[in-house]
This record gives structure tokens, sequence and C-alpha cells, in this order.
């Protein structure tokens, strides 16, 4: 399926390759590069490129492209997941998945790629059971080994793999018994200029974190199940339990996982948080314009928002900007005119504002576009659909577990204001 | 660090390698194998301490062992007399008390990939079938298909075979696929993998212990089996109505293509599964990743050209964000296009408008272009918006709306009037071929609707020696000529100065011979060239949307989830046919399309060509000469049977095209030479009943599209389509071979 594998830099440098079957020549790469050329952006590379013998289909993560060399006819989405899974594994190793850290964890990366698939086949991808295949690196651990010269590879074969339940490994012990949700919630939205919603969905997912001896059974229940349009679940959950009492009822994987991830479309259950205020304009034949930006809380059900960032992409003409924050820091790169404010959080006592003069180049005419708004932000213990987990309850172990639930929500797609108006 | 050539890399490794100090330090030891390791994965050659690391794999450090097998997998096959060294190591690894040695050492000889290790690794596999670690038995099963890739095409083992289909029932889930992968590999030849009745029901068993990738590839493979009743198939369905919710957006596409393909008989049911997906795609349609966005989209393509309404409630899910990558904008902008009704179309178009300012071109006349495909239906709403983005002046803009008119005005004839008040004063703005070939073609066939179009042509006839594309003076020419029809007095002057320019001044031959010959059809008079000229203005019937109901789902069922709707049906045809040309042997992905590349075998001979009838029902005589003149006739007497076109890159050499073509039997009468602008080529060839295949090449640039007509002396569609592909193949094999 998978014949080969590439990693490659922005600056076009291929630093790793991997072959599971026969060696594919480098060479295979120029039709990526050609395209690259193409795009101009390294962001608009297509991810299907097809050449005279191969198909490459690509993944853009973190400033690298992972590139693989499919031979016979494959469906393209098994191969793109698969390619973000590597790319997971990567960061759940080595903390970030950049070219220094492959390259100085080189001999793991190879590792890896060697369990996760062969002969060109996806393997082992499951972290934990990759985990006790390949102990990732830690500081403490190299120095260590450096002492003791033992090797990060387990000496025992991994138990999970032996157990009826491919997820879970037979035999596990803990002595605090713990199980942790977080359920994370992401506005995406659209708004346009006048403030009204053109588009508003919430991307739930809960995270689960399962640290429970021995083989537990659990069923989760929620206050509002039927707020959930689209769910999709963990191959964990009893899919006909859902359908018929809506109840999460599965045995679950050890470690870290991700046990829902669902939709609430319906427009009216969307509240949206935040409200901003801009304004930019520019006077005829004069090198200069006014920009004007505040920001306030909408329906935050009572809850701080923070963390909140505001990115502006300014017209081209744009030179420089001149602008004074209530709080906060902004910086503008005059190369890309990208504007960025980190303002922090709200208080509601003063809404945080942004004012200033921009320079424009001299004598080009005035900007017709209108630029666009990202603004990212965060409120704790609140998810914003409404959602509530209302009990936990655990079958088949005696132990009493501790449990604890988490919300948070984040804006995601979250863009103020359209193209050209 | 300072640049070291390979060869004081190797001597420096080697020399530490051997070093007594070093191999009885296990960490220094270990240091020096990774730095080899390292420099190997940048590309450099390592081959040379091949011997060294052949010593080194024998050690009890199972991570030194990992390195030394990683390293002579990749060198084997450059080393093999050395690499036999090494199997003596790696057969005591086989039978290691430790499984994860076993394992590991079974998966390196296997991927040696060097000539004479079968022998070797035979006995270990067939041991490793039965090791009671699923570990080892997951990697002897896949060690199988290695092996029978090693023999090249030998006969198939029927007792490794039979071995492999009682693994099936396996108690370890991978080892399981595992088996479904190596026989699929191993039976290549005969079909692949047999999914019969016990069979299919053990994996629909089994499924729920799949890890994600077992599921999608496990249901890939059930789409080859057929229910025997219709119980059994609602059955079935029953059993997989799950993997329509799985967090995996390749286990639900991968479901949702064997409901389709299972319920191929009960429309209603495709139906119903479309619905229950569309969650799931919408949620891949704005997944994090935006390579999974991209093959999301081009799905929801596909599913709308069958089901135009499905995803029209949401639309907004479509609306591009600024920061989103090209590709994406531009599939968003297609489905938008397909999704409209009259309930969205108004914001619809307002989305579509704002798109049209962006400061990507590209992005913009994209826009502009699905404006007007909406416009075949909602024709007054975009022709004013459309309208009103001329008055923008913007030069990308202007070219590609007046296109959007000129195919819109023959589509939508009732669109006529409002497009000629749009007309004037583009021509300030339009500087690229595309763009004036369409203003010029607008102003020729309305011309008398447009009340300075003599004038605005006039300027053109102006600056005709300074034009640079031939292609803008033909079409200046023709439609000086129709509006000279209906407004004689103002255009007199200009056509004879055009016509003089042309005939005495004009360097590009097509164009000086259109002189000619308008110049020849104007003093046989002014009927006839009416009646040669005034052809119909518009043909509205090819304006009205196909019919839905003739493109039922089945007819795209089985090119669901494959690259077939990211690349779009036809040209995906023509991809996988240049792969399909240049790949033989076990790599042969379908073995349907290469039923006629028997003759392009270069030790062709005599009785290659008389297998042909087998194949394709065709045979070409070998020796058929046409002479010019008789070929001209023919060919000017015969419609075109069939016209499509095929990749290709670079220039075209002649020579090679024709000695190709020579071989399987096809005459080359005429040929442009080497770096011509545009490059023909006229071919003939006959088949054993004497019907002629006439044929026309045509490369209008370089790196562009070569166009194929061919003409048929007596009408009989399979031998004209074993004809096709006899020289698709040949255009496909040389297409590639100059690239």
């Amino acid at each position: 399926m998978i014949h080969s594998l590439f990693l490659i830099n922005c600056s076009g440098d291929i630093f790793l390759e991997k072959h599971w079957k026969s060696v594919v020549s480098q060479s295979v790469c120029d039709y990526f590069f050609e395209a690259q050329e193409k795009a101009a952006d390294v962001e608009n590379v297509p991810p299907v490129i097809s050449t005279p013998h191969h198909y490459l289909i690509s993944i853009y993560r973190d400033k690298l492209f992972f590139v693989s060399v499919i031979q016979t006819e494959v469906p393209p989405l098994f191969v793109i997941e698969f390619l973000h899974r590597v790319a997971d594994t990567f960061q759940d190793y080595f903390g970030e998945c950049s070219e220094a850290a492959i390259k100085d964890n080189v001999v793991i990366v190879y590792e890896l790629l060697e369990e996760m698939l062969d002969n060109g086949f996806p393997l082992a991808t499951e972290s934990n059971i990759l985990k006790e295949l390949i102990k990732p690196p830690t500081i403490l651990r190299s120095v260590v080994n450096s002492i003791t010269g033992s090797s990060n590879v387990g000496d025992t074969l991994p138990t999970g793999q032996l157990s009826n339940i491919p997820w879970r490994r037979a035999g596990v012990k803990y002595t605090n018994n713990e199980a942790y949700f977080d359920v994370v919630e992401e506005i995406d939205a659209i708004i346009d200029k006048s403030g009204s919603t053109v588009f508003a969905e919430i991307q739930g997912v809960i995270d689960a974190c399962i640290k429970l001896s021995g083989m537990p059974d659990l069923s989760l229940s929620f206050m509002n199940p039927r707020l959930l349009d689209d769910v999709s679940f963990h191959p964990c959950i009893r899919f006909k339990r859902w359908e018929s009492e809506r109840v999460l009822s599965f045995i679950p994987p050890d470690g870290n996982f991700r046990l829902i991830s669902y939709r609430v479309s319906s427009q009216n259950l969307v509240a949206i948080p935040v409200y901003v205020k801009h304004c930019i304009s520019f006077k005829e034949n004069s090198s200069c314009g006014r920009f004007d930006i505040t920001i306030g809380p909408k329906q935050n059900m009572g809850k701080t928002i923070e963390g909140i960032t505001v990115t502006v992409h300014m017209p081209k003409v744009v030179l420089n900007m001149n602008l004074t924050p209530t709080q906060g820091s902004y910086t503008f790169d005059p190369v890309t005119k990208v504007l960025t404010w980190d303002v922090g959080k709200i208080t509601p006592q003063k809404l945080p504002s942004l004012k200033g003069l921009v320079n424009l180049q001299s004598g080009a005419p005035k900007p017709e576009e209108n630029p666009s708004l990202n603004i990212q932000f965060k409120i704790q213990q609140l998810a914003i659909s409404g959602l509530k987990v209302n009990r936990l309850d655990m079958y088949g172990e005696k132990y009493k577990p501790f449990k604890g639930v988490k919300y948070v929500t984040k804006a995601g797609k979250f863009q103020l204001g359209r193209f050209g108006r | 660090m300072p640049y070291l050539g390979s060869e004081d890399v190797v001597k420096e490794l080697k020399k530490a390698l051997c070093n007594p100090h070093v191999q009885a330090d296990r960490l220094r030891y270990r240091n020096a194998i990774q730095r080899v390791i390292r420099h190997m994965t940048q590309g450099l050659d390592m081959s040379g301490v091949f011997m060294e690391m052949v010593k080194a794999s024998a050690t009890v450090d199972i991570v030194q062992k990992k390195l030394v097998y990683l390293y002579m997998c990749t060198y084997a096959p450059l080393k093999p007399d050395l690499a036999l060294l090494a199997i003596n190591t790696l057969c005591k690894d086989c039978s290691d008390p430790n499984p994860m040695v076993r394992g590991l050492a079974l998966r390196s000889m296997c991927s040696l990939r060097m000539p004479g290790v079968q022998e070797y690794i035979q006995q270990p596999i067939l041991n490793g079938l039965r090791d009671k670690a699923s570990y080892v038995r997951r990697v002897a099963v896949l060690g199988c298909a290695k092996m029978h890739n090693l023999h090249g095409d030998s006969e198939v083992d029927g007792a490794l075979v039979n071995e492999l289909y009682s693994l099936l029932r396996d108690q370890d889930p991978i080892v399981v696929v595992n088996c479904l992968r190596s026989l699929e590999e191993i039976l290549k030849q005969e079909g692949g993998v047999v999914i019969n009745k016990p069979i299919a029901h053990h994996l629909l068993n089994r499924m729920p212990k799949l890890d994600q990738w077992g599921q999608a590839e496990v249901l890939n493979f059930l789409l080859r089996y057929e229910p025997r009743s219709e119980e059994e198939l609602f059955d079935i369905l029953n059993l997989l109505d799950s993997f329509l919710k799985s967090s995996s957006p390749g286990v639900v596409m991968a479901a949702t293509k064997l409901f389709l393909i299972l319920a191929k008989k009960f429309p209603h049911v495709q139906t119903d599964v479309l619905v229950q997906v569309k969650g799931p795609l919408l949620a891949a349609c704005s997944s994090e990743s935006r390579e999974l966005c991209f093959a999301a989209l081009c799905h929801v393509r596909q599913i709308l050209r069958s089901l135009p309404g499905h995803f029209s409630s949401h639309y907004k899910k479509f609306f591009c964000s600024y920061s989103e990558p090209h590709y994406i904008k531009l599939q968003k902008v297609e489905v938008l296009c397909e999704l409209v009704n009259d309930e969205n179309v108004q914001q619809v178009l307002e989305e579509l408008r704002g798109y049209c300012t962006d400061v990507s071109a590209d992005f913009a006349q994209a826009a502009i272009f699905a404006i007007g495909g909406i416009a075949r239906t909602y024709t007054d709403q975009c022709v004013q918006i459309l309208t009103e983005l001329l008055g923008l002046r913007q030069e990308h803009i202007t070219t590609v709306v007046v296109q959007t008119f000129r195919d819109l005005v023959w589509l939508c004839p009732q669109c006529t009037e409002a497009v000629c008040q749009a007309l004037p004063g583009c021509e300030e703005n339009i500087q690229d071929s595309e763009g004036k070939q369409a203003l010029i073609w607008l102003l020729g066939v309305h011309g008398e609707r447009i009340p300075n179009a003599p004038y605005v042509l006039e300027d053109f006839v102006e600056n005709v020696k300074s034009e640079t594309f031939p292609a803008v003076k033909m079409e200046l020419l023709t439609a000086l000529l129709r509006l000279f029809l209906s407004r004689p007095a103002e255009c007199q002057d200009t056509l004879g100065r055009l016509l003089h320019y042309c005939v005495e001044e004009e360097k590009d031959m097509a164009v000086r011979d259109r002189g000619l010959f308008y110049y020849r059809l104007l003093l046989a008079g002014i009927d006839e060239v009416k009646r040669i000229l005034c052809s119909p203005k518009s043909d509205p019937s090819l304006g009205l949307l196909e019919d839905p109901a003739e493109r039922p789902v089945n007819s795209w069922a089985s090119d669901f989830n494959t690259l077939v709707p990211v690349y779009g049906k036809a040209r995906w045809a023509s991809i996988s046919k240049c792969q399909g040309a240049e790949r033989r042997g076990p790599e042969l992905p379908n073995t349907a399309s290469f039923a006629t590349a028997g003759p392009l075998i270069p030790d062709e001979n005599k009785e290659r060509a008389q297998e042909l009838p087998d194949s394709g029902a065709l045979m070409l005589v070998p020796n058929c000469q046409l002479t010019a003149e008789c070929f001209e006739k023919t060919w000017f007497s015969l419609k075109v049977a069939h016209q499509q076109v095929c990749r290709w890159r670079g220039a075209v050499h002649p020579d090679t095209l024709q000695m190709a073509l020579q071989v399987v039997n096809i005459q080359t009468i005429a040929m442009s030479r080497a770096g011509a602008h545009p490059w023909k080529a006229y071919l003939s060839a006959q088949d054993d009943t004497g019907c002629l295949f006439l044929t026309e090449l045509l490369l209008e640039s370089e790196n562009a599209e070569m166009q194929i007509s061919v003409k048929q002396s007596e009408p009989r569609t399979e031998t004209l389509n074993s004809f096709i592909s006899v020289l698709e193949t040949v255009m496909g094999t040389i297409g590639d071979i100059k690239s």
C-alpha cells in the first residue's frame, strides 16, 4: 500500500526517507517539488499528485511535508489519515513534530516506522502499544541509559497484543485508580461586518485519560444527550447501547484516547461569546488611514474569556501601523502584513481596544479589500453547547475510582468580516 | 558540522567499528553504529562498512540488533555475497526465546531483497506461521508475500496459500488482516484473495475487534462478496451499520462504499446511507487536517452530481475562510456551484461575489466561472453581478467575465441583450489571448446590437501588427467578416485593411491561409459568405443541466473512496492509462486495461500481431500504404468518429513516435517538424477487413494536451475502441518516455 515515505522540509530538503518495499529513487520527489513551485505558497501544494509510475499523497504538518509514495490504487482518506497518525506519534514521542526533533531522534523514528508499517501495511499505531514496544525518550531515561547502557526498547512483548480486546492490554495495575474526561469544544464561526452570524458550529470532543486497574466496564451518561448531532465513536464504544439508551458504554483503552467527537450545528444553539467592533478607514488621496478595534463579551454565561489573540491580514499597500492598545501588546509584520494583537483576558469594566494610524505606500490607490479578522480565545469550565456529564459508573471491578470532568471552550476557525465586504 | 566526503567518513567509522576497545564498550559500539545509520539516512553511501556491521549483529543488545538489521536491509542488494554471511545470525535469532527478537529477525530476513535469499527464508517463515507469539505470526504472514515477490512471477505455492487461508481463523485480529493482504499479493495474477460465504461471515464477525486500518481494508475486501439472498444482504448491512459512525473517516468511507455497492438494486437504501454519512462527511470537510478536508470535499462533489439537493441546507459549511489553502477554496467554490437551489441562491451568490475580488487572481477567476455556471439556471441575477464586476476595471476579472459571457449567450440566449449592454468599454481591460478572443467573438456575432462594435474591432485591426497571438488574429478575421454582413458600411474599409495585412504581411501561415480563404469567399459573392458564416448564434439545449437521474449512484459507486473523485473521471482515465502503459509485470494494477498492450513489446513479430484478435477483435494489416492524396480525400469525406485528448509533456520527437507507431502497424502519412507549433501528424491504419482508420494528432503548444481525432471508413464501434486503445497505449508510452 504505502511504498515509501519521504520527509521534506519547507526549503525542499529531503531529510529522511524510508522504504517498505523496493527502494524508490528520490527523484520521484521532483514531481512534488514541481507542484510546490507551481503552488507559490507551501500551504497550497495539492495533497494528491500523480506521476508516471506512482501517486504521491502528502500531508503538511508543522512546516514539514510527509510525502508517501503509492503504487496501486488506494483509498485517499485512508492514507491521509495514516500519515497524520505518523505525525501524531512523532509529536507524542518527541513533544514536537519538527525537523530538529526528528533528526535528533532519527533512530527512534526508524524504529517507529518499522513497527507502524510492514510491507507497506499499517500495523501497530495505537500509542500505548507502541510505547511498550519502543519507549519514548526522556531526559531521565537517557541519563540512566547512558550510565547503565540499557536500551529504550521494551524487553518483553506488549501484553496488549495478546488480549482479546485489541485496544486494552491485560493485567493493568494502578495504585491510584483515576478516570478523567476533558470536554473540549471549539466554535467555528463566520461573522459578518454588521455582527450577525453567517455560520456557526461547535466541534466538540471528549478526551479521556483512564488509569484503572483490571478490566473496568464504564458507562458515561449525559444530562442532555440529544444535543449531540453527529457523533463518531472510539471503536471501544458499544454503538447499539448508544442508539437505544444514549449512554456511552465501553471498556476503555489504557491511558489517553479520544472517546467521542461530535458536532452541534443548529445555529440557535451556538452562542457567540465575544463581539468585535472594528473600523478601518482610508482617506482618498492620503497615505494615512485610521484603525480602531474593540472587543467585548457577549453570551459568555458569566465566565471569563481569556487567552484572546486577534490576527488581521492587512491590505498589501499598508506600510506600517502605529497603534496604542489599552491592554496587551501588538506586533505588525510589514512583510506578511499580519497584525497580531495579544489581548489576554476581558474585564467587563474596561473593554480592551486598539487604536491608531495606518501608513500606506505613498501614491498607492485606496485599498479595495476589507481585511478580515481571526480571533482566538478560551473559556475555562464551560462547554458552550451546554453539554453536561451526568454520571460515570463502573462495573466489573470492585475498587472505587477517582473521577473528574473538565470543560473548556475555545475558538476554532473564528472569523469576523468577510471577503471584500 | 564540517562537510566530510563519504569516503573519509566510511574510513573513520570502519576504524571505530574494528577497534576492540570500542567493541568492548557497549555504549561506544552502539554510538558508532548509530552514526553509520545517521549517515545512511542522509544519503551517504555506507556500504563500505558492511563486513563490520555484520559482525556487530551478533549481540544481545536488541537496539543494536535493530540498527544493524536496518542497515543490512538497505545495503544487502548491493553486497549480496556479504549479506549471505549475515543470514546465519538471522537464522539463529529466528529461534531466540524472546518473541520480539524472533519477529525482528524474521522481518529483516524477509526484507533483504537479494537474489538467492529465498531458500534460506522459507523454513523460518513456515516456523513463524506456527509461532505461539502473535507478533511473530504477523511478521511471518507478511513474509510470505515478500517471499513470493522475491520469486518473481513463478508459480504460486499451493500449500502456503492453503496455510494462509487457514490462518484467517487466527485469534489475533492483525494476523487475520495480514493474511488477507498477503494472499491478495500472492494471488494477484488470479484476481486476488477469494471471499466466499464462510470467509465473509467470519470477517464480518471479527470486524469489531480489528483496528481502524484493518476495518477499512476488510470492508474493501468484502466488496468482492455477493450475498446469496436479500435476507443475507440486509443482515450484513445491519451488522455494518455502526461503522458508518466510526471516528475514522477512512472506515466511514469504506463502509459507505460497501453499502452503496451491496445495495445497488435498492436505490432507497443507497439514499438512506448517503443521508447517514452526511454528518461524518461534513465533519471531515471541516476537519483540522486540510488534506482530509480536500479528499472529503471531492467526495461531496461526487455525491452532489447524483443528488443535487443533498447538501443544500448545509451550504454555509462550504463558505471559504481566508486562511484556507488554495485547493480547498477551489473545491468549495465548485461545491457551492453544484448545491445551489431556489432557497440559498441569494446567499451563495453574495458569498461568491465576495470571492471575486480576492487578492489571489486564480481564486477570483474560479469564483467568476462558478457564477457563470450558476447563471445557466439563475441567469438574471448572475448577469447583473458579472456586469457589476466589469465596473472594477481589473484586468484579471474582466477577461474571465467576458469569457463567461461568451459561454452564457451561447447557452442562454435570453441574456444576450444584457450582455451586449455591458460590453462597451471592456476592451481597455483585456490583455490576454483568451479574453480577447471571447470579446472579439461576441462583437462579431452580436455586433448589430452593440453600437460601437465596428470601432472596437477597428482598434484591434489598427494594432494587429503588434498582436502576439495568432488565435486572436483568426478570431478577428471571422468576427470582422461576420460584422461586415450586418453592418457593411462601417466595416468595409477595416475589413479591407485587415485582409490586406493578412495576405501580404502576416507571417503565420494559418492566419494567412484563413485570410486568403475569406478573400476568395468574398469573391464568390455575399450570399455564399452568408451561407457559410451565419451559423446559429446559440444552442440553449446544451445549457439545460444534465438530469441527475441520468447519473445514478450506481454509475460512480465503484469509484467512491478511490482517487477517481479527486481527479474527476475523465482526467483519471487518462492518468491511469498513462501509468498503466509504463507498468509491466507483477505490478499491473488492472489487467483489463492492458488487453491491447501486447503489440507494444519491441521484439514484435507477425505472430504477435496475430494474437490481437483475442484481445480486441482488431488486427491491423502491416503494410497498408496509403498515398497522401488518397488519405486527404478520404479524410475530408469522413466524419470524426472519435475525439479525445491525452496528456502530453514536453516536445514531440517525431522519429520515436513514428517508429513506435510502425511497431503496431500504424503508418505515418505526414508529420510536422519537431518543435513546430502547432504540431500535427496524420496517421493511417487498416485492419484485416479493409476498414480504414485515419487519425489526426494535434499538439497546440508545449506541455499541453495532445488532441486525437479518429475517423473510420466503416462505422464499427468495437474495432474503433480497440484501435483507440492501441493508439493511446503508444501515445501514453511515448509521452512518458519524453517526460
